[in-house]
Order: C-alpha cells, then structure tokens, then sequence
C-alpha cells in the first residue's frame, strides 16, 4: 500500500535524522535513546485511528524536533575544553619537542574536568615523555640482552599509544 | 492572571531559556513521582508529562531524560512483552530514586513557598 510505505518513509528519515542529531552522545546512550524513540513511535503508530502520511507526521511532530532531544541528551556532559582534545596526543608525541610539548600536555591533563584522577595518574606515568622515551632508551636497548631489549622496546611502543587512546574514548565519552 | 501552563506553552525567544531551566530542575523529579506508585513504560511517562501542560518540550525529550536518570541509579528498566505493539522497557524507581524523590519533595515545597511569596509581595504593590 503506497501510504503506508510512505508513513514508513518519514519514520525512518526521522530516526535518521535523530540518530545524526545525537552523534555527540556517547555510543551506549545514543543506541537506547533512538531505540526508545523507535518504539515510543511504534507504539504511537498502533493507536491511530487512521494512518496515513497526516497522521504519521502529526505523530513524529509530538515526539518532538531532533535537536530539541538532542540538547536534552547533551545538557548534563561533562564540560569539555577544545584543548581537551589535544593532551593525549601531546602526551604521545609531545616529548619529541624537547620534551616540552609533553609538559604542556600533562598541565593540560591534570587541569581538565574530563579525566578522573585514576585516568590522570596512568596518562602521566605510563610513560613518562610518551613516544619520546624510546630516543634515550635506545642507547641501553642496544646494549641490553635481545630478550630484555625486545620486551622493553614493546612496552615503551605500546604502552603509551594504549594510554593515549584510553585517554582519548574517555574524552569522546564525556 | 492565566495558569502557568498557558504562560509556558506560549512564550517565545529568550525566555525559552529560563523555561529549560526550570523543567531541567524538576522535570526529572516529575518522573520519579510518576513511578512512586509503581513502574510505567517510556510511551506513558511521555504521554502523561506531555499532556500536563508544559512540562516537557515534546514527548521525545523524555528519553534522555530516562537515560540519565538510569545511568545515576536512580531508575532501573526491564523490557516486556506486550499484548498489542512492540516490547516495552518498564522503569521502576530504585531506593536511590525513592529517597531522591523525598529530598526534592521537602526542598521544593520550602522553595516554592518562597518564590511564591516574593512574586505576590512584587505583584501586589
């Protein structure tokens, strides 16, 4: 029937529309709330009398602008700063800027409200001057048993990129 | 003078503002009163706050609204079955919630009492 396939036309472009408006929301939130709104309209859906595209869009104007449920999704995350952003790429690369651009990134780090304390002590020490460290330990990798040279050669590579994404899902969370 | 839900449903522009901020204050408070005397699906509690007059903007905000107040463990949800229509999430009231919703009764009482008698003293000059 061309009306209904019409009325499942705007429902879909709405929740569409509502799932983009909501892309600044954390993932978990965002999936509930658009499967929410899906079933609030479906369950809408199943009590009109009649239903065509009038009706269907009389319904989807109840539910309310995207953005205007958007906003209420966004109203209570945590404020972030745009230089949020930066710190766990400073923290990564930073060191290679004579070690400064590493500080700038751990003031930055212990100044923000993002990050809980647990979060700001492993961005800080795992590892300190981030990629920057594998410079001097070189040195003493080279010299070092092949075994011993490999394992800390990994942990000095791995450990900080680890850190630095953890620290960058957490920001992206809110 | 024409009841507050007149006054809230017809104001434009910046008074938009201060209106979020009241129903920001409240309305998650509203909905906890709504599951006091037991649990209700998203679709009820949207219908109800929309059809009070005022208290939401539109049915949709009041998912986000439950959102929340599930991640601060104040409501818990279960999906069921359901006779006509799509499986519905149920939100009960935790004992986090029973006791949020003590506190705002006690505070918004002394708080209204107040507004109230500021705005009366300012009106009847």
């Amino acid at each position: 029937m061309k009306t209904q396939s019409n009325a499942n036309e705007l429902i879909d472009r709405y929740l569409s529309q509502l799932d983009d408006a909501l892309r600044d929301v954390p993932a978990d939130r965002r999936v509930q709330i658009v499967e929410e709104v899906a079933n609030h309209i479906a369950e809408g859906r199943s009590m009109l009398d009649v239903e065509d595209e009038v009706s269907v869009q009389a319904l989807l104007d109840r539910v309310g602008d995207p953005a205007t449920i958007a906003e209420e999704a966004g109203a209570t995350r945590t404020p972030a700063r745009v230089a949020d952003a930066w710190v766990p790429w400073l923290l990564l690369f930073g060191g290679f800027a004579l070690l400064a651009g590493w500080f700038v990134g751990v003031a930055l780090l212990w100044s923000s409200k993002v990050w809980k304390v647990s979060d700001k002590l492993l961005g800080t020490f795992v590892v300190p001057g981030g990629l920057a460290l594998l410079l001097p330990l070189s040195a003493w990798l080279i010299a070092a048993p092949l075994i011993d040279g490999i394992v800390v050669f990994l942990f000095a590579l791995v450990a900080p990129v680890i850190t630095a994404v953890h620290l960058d899902r957490v920001r992206r969370a809110g | 003078m024409p009841p507050l839900t007149n006054i809230l449903c017809m104001v434009p522009g910046d008074d938009a503002v201060w209106i979020a901020q009241l129903r920001r204050g409240s309305v998650e408070h509203c909905v906890l009163a709504l599951l006091s005397h037991g649990e209700r699906y998203g679709f009820d509690l949207a219908r109800t706050l929309a059809d009070s007059g005022g208290l939401i903007g539109s049915e949709g905000t009041i998912y986000p609204l439950l959102a929340r107040l599930r991640k601060n463990g104040l409501v818990e949800s279960t999906w069921q079955e359901s006779a006509e229509g799509p499986p519905r999430r149920y939100y009960q009231l935790t004992e986090a919630g029973q006791l949020a919703l003590t506190a705002f009764i006690d505070h918004w009482k002394v708080f209204r009492a107040a507004v109230d008698g500021i705005l009366e003293e300012a009106t009847s000059r």
